[in-house]
């Protein structure tokens, strides 16, 4: 004792400090076990569906028979053999392929196998499908894709985010306004999907006006010059990002807009408009910094949506992206490629919405990590 | 009782909503006087324009605005002129300032309450640390304990929030102080505490109220006179001690017979009806409240009464026509 007596109020403190910090631990822990077994689900079932449940290793033998089949038809030394050991000869081979491909387990072993390989970031080989390098590892054909997707997507998701607050802060302040009232009224537009408007682009761009390319991301053969090989792909980009923002646009702007609305109608807005604040400064301070959570909410997710890419939309395109290799991957049943590209954006996801939580409570007093409900 | 300085002088304003079946006419052609250190209580039912005439005088106005008009003159200042900027910069909390209904939901939620306390005098270009200073003494002054200027809203109870609300009013020394129902959120003991600190500020500080309420009885503790609204219009205007014994329009009375007395053995009365519909209240000929009127005469339907002087007292009732006392 003696020195190390402490004030109550001392004592107290420390206390609530110790409190706080296993509180915040504590919440961490089961956070993480939780969104881990999210995403563990989340990509088993992906495997089970991409496999069919097991029915794509049925399509699988069945093509491996045919192949094999044919390929002894070609084979004079086999057609010499006496007709049992044809049969022994062709059976063993099919048995060797299927081996070969893992066939020979039960589907139900192989996709758990899967899935510890999908958790632990082994993504494997990819079964049919090659990089234009020719590798079949998954990682490589997923890098690959990587840049044009992020470059598409980015620039599409960026442009919008940004260019549809700004508008709805102005709208918001505009109830009733002509613009206002047009974005109301051609919100449905954005009922109709990116690639809906891109084959219209190609349409009146490409093929009439023939101002823009139909598709690709770079002109044949490719400028020399770096220079002149950006502009080519800005060029190349501008009817692609130009279909998704137009078509998102409206209905962005609607969403945002009645969200700002809601928000400047706020006791507390008016409170700041009585005080003499500047419209600045109440849109700053009385808008969006209450609104700040959802707004880091919306934009987080902007962010890791555009690692998925737009399937259609890069096929009608031809743009070179993830989601264009999605839709061939689906097409052949390499599920290696579906389930490497589904597994990365789990994790992407669960750690944002993991760290979204933290961001909350540094943004928004009223937030508590692992706090019990309390409401004053 | 001595000459009494005019502080804010309301001529003829109009405030008219567009909607889309109408108009709504919340403030109809309103004339009153308001005098430096008294206080003046508006009363009225739900939506007959109280809060509206509020909001003009500080002209928080909505997007629907059909007309807005009159002259409001403060301390010889005539505002209805100044264009937007100059009177958020000249009016707005400098010469009147505004308690709100709920305290709670008026502050924001992810400021500190003392650094909304402050905000009046930041912008104005005073140093932070000494805004807050400033802020220190008026929470000790409005009875909020000092070290809750780091606290959020939600972190003060609505008594407390309250009394930031009031500390916010008082922070820059405005002429004239609006509340708007300042107790209606609260339970009976904080409303006495608060009603006893507006006192205790209008006496120490010299400042001038306008109190917006329904609430007959707790604003009788304040009133210096009371102004009773009906249907966008100033029905009556009286000295309170006179207004609480004996309120002149019918209107009035029946508000007074509505508030419960605690050895009163006469039931509670209501009044019949409701207040009539503000869209296109303009093309009803005669007296607004002649419907729910018990001493209704044909004068009534047909003409509006004009607004009659008796000594003190305003009324707006043909009763008053000839007769110098009504019972």
């Amino acid at each position: 004792m003696g020195e190390q007596v402490q004030t109550p109020a001392a004592k107290i403190k420390k206390k609530k400090r110790d409190t706080a910090f296993t509180r915040v631990m504590k919440y961490t822990g089961v956070r993480l076990i939780a969104l881990f077994l999210t995403v563990a689900i989340g990509v088993y079932l992906t495997i089970m569906i991409a496999n069919m449940g097991g029915y794509v290793d049925e399509i699988m033998k069945g093509s491996i028979r045919e192949n094999i089949t044919m390929q002894l038809r070609m084979d004079d030394g086999y057609q010499e053999m006496a007709p049992e050991a044809k049969a022994a000869y062709l059976l063993a081979k099919i048995e060797n392929e299927e081996k070969r491909l893992g066939l020979d387990e039960p589907f139900i072993f192989r996709s758990f196998r899967f899935l510890l390989n999908a958790l632990k970031l082994d993504l494997g080989q990819a079964t049919f499908m090659s990089s234009d390098k020719g590798s079949r590892s998954v990682r490589l054909i997923i890098l690959e894709r990587l840049p044009s997707t992020l470059l598409l997507m980015g620039t599409a998701n960026l442009v919008l985010f940004f260019v549809t607050i700004v508008v709805a802060l102005i709208l918001s302040r505009k109830y009733g306004s002509f613009w206002d009232r047009f974005f109301v009224a051609a919100s449905p537009l954005s009922a109709m999907p990116s690639w809906f408007y891109g084959i219209f682009f190609i349409l009146i761009f490409a093929a009439v006006l023939k101002i823009f390319p139909f598709g690709g991301m770079i002109g044949s053969p490719p400028p020399e010059t770096t220079g002149q090989y950006i502009l080519d792909v800005l060029y190349h980009l501008t009817l692609p990002a130009a279909a998704l923002i137009i078509s998102a646009f409206p209905a962005r702007v609607y969403n945002w807009r009645t969200f700002f609305m809601i928000y400047s109608s706020e006791d507390y807005v008016e409170m700041a408009k009585a005080k003499g604040l500047s419209a600045k400064r109440i849109r700053n301070r009385y808008i969006l910094r209450p609104t700040l959570p959802m707004i880091i909410t919306s934009f987080s997710l902007m962010i890791i949506a555009m690692w998925t890419g737009a399937i259609i939309t890069e096929t009608v395109f031809r743009w070179p992206g993830i989601g264009r290799l999605i839709f061939r991957a689906i097409g052949m049943n390499d599920t290696a490629v579906i389930v490497g590209t589904t597994i990365i954006y789990a994790y992407m996801l669960a750690a944002t919405v993991f760290f979204l939580d933290f961001i909350y409570a540094l943004v928004d007093p009223r937030v508590k990590i692992g706090g019990s409900k309390q409401k004053q | 009782m001595t000459k009494k300085e005019v502080l804010l002088k309301i001529e003829n304003l109009n405030l008219h909503f567009k909607i889309r079946v109408g108009d709504v006419r919340a403030v109809d052609g309103v004339n009153f006087e308001l005098y430096k250190n008294e206080a003046v209580v508006i009363l009225g039912e739900s939506g007959c324009g109280k809060t509206s005439l509020a909001k003009a005088i500080l002209r928080l106005l909505p997007n629907n605005v059909k007309t807005y008009d009159g002259k409001v003159t403060l301390k010889g200042v005539e505002t209805m002129e100044m264009d937007d900027e100059l009177y958020r910069n000249e009016i707005r909390w400098n010469k009147i300032s505004m308690v709100p209904q709920s305290a709670m939901t008026s502050l924001n939620p992810v400021l500190k309450v003392g650094n909304q306390v402050a905000e009046p005098l930041t912008i104005k270009g005073m140093d932070k640390k000494e805004a807050l200073e400033k802020v220190r003494e008026m929470f000790k002054h409005v009875g909020v304990p000092e070290d809750f200027i780091n606290r959020y809203a939600f972190e003060l109870s609505g008594g407390m929030t309250q009394r930031v609300a009031i500390a916010m009013a008082l922070i820059t020394v405005p002429d004239l102080i609006i509340l708007d129902e300042p107790t209606s959120a609260l339970d009976v003991l904080t409303q006495a505490n608060i009603m006893n600190l507006l006192k205790r500020i209008k006496k120490e500080e010299d400042a001038s109220y306008m109190l917006v309420t329904h609430d007959i009885a707790t604003s009788s503790e304040l009133a210096d006179r009371v102004i009773v609204m009906y249907a966008g219009q100033i029905i009556e205007a009286s000295e309170a001690e006179l207004f609480f014994k004996k309120p002149l329009h019918p209107y009035s009375k029946k508000l007074m017979a509505s508030v419960p007395k605690l050895r009163g053995t006469d039931e509670l009365e209501f009044i019949e009806g409701k207040p009539p519909s503000l869209i296109g209240i303009d093309k009803v000929a005669g007296c607004r409240f002649a419907p729910r009127c018990a001493y209704k005469m044909e004068k009534c339907e047909v003409e509006a009464p004009p607004v009659y002087i008796k000594g003190d007292n305003k009324v707006k009732c043909w009763l008053y026509e000839n007769k110098d006392e009504v019972d």
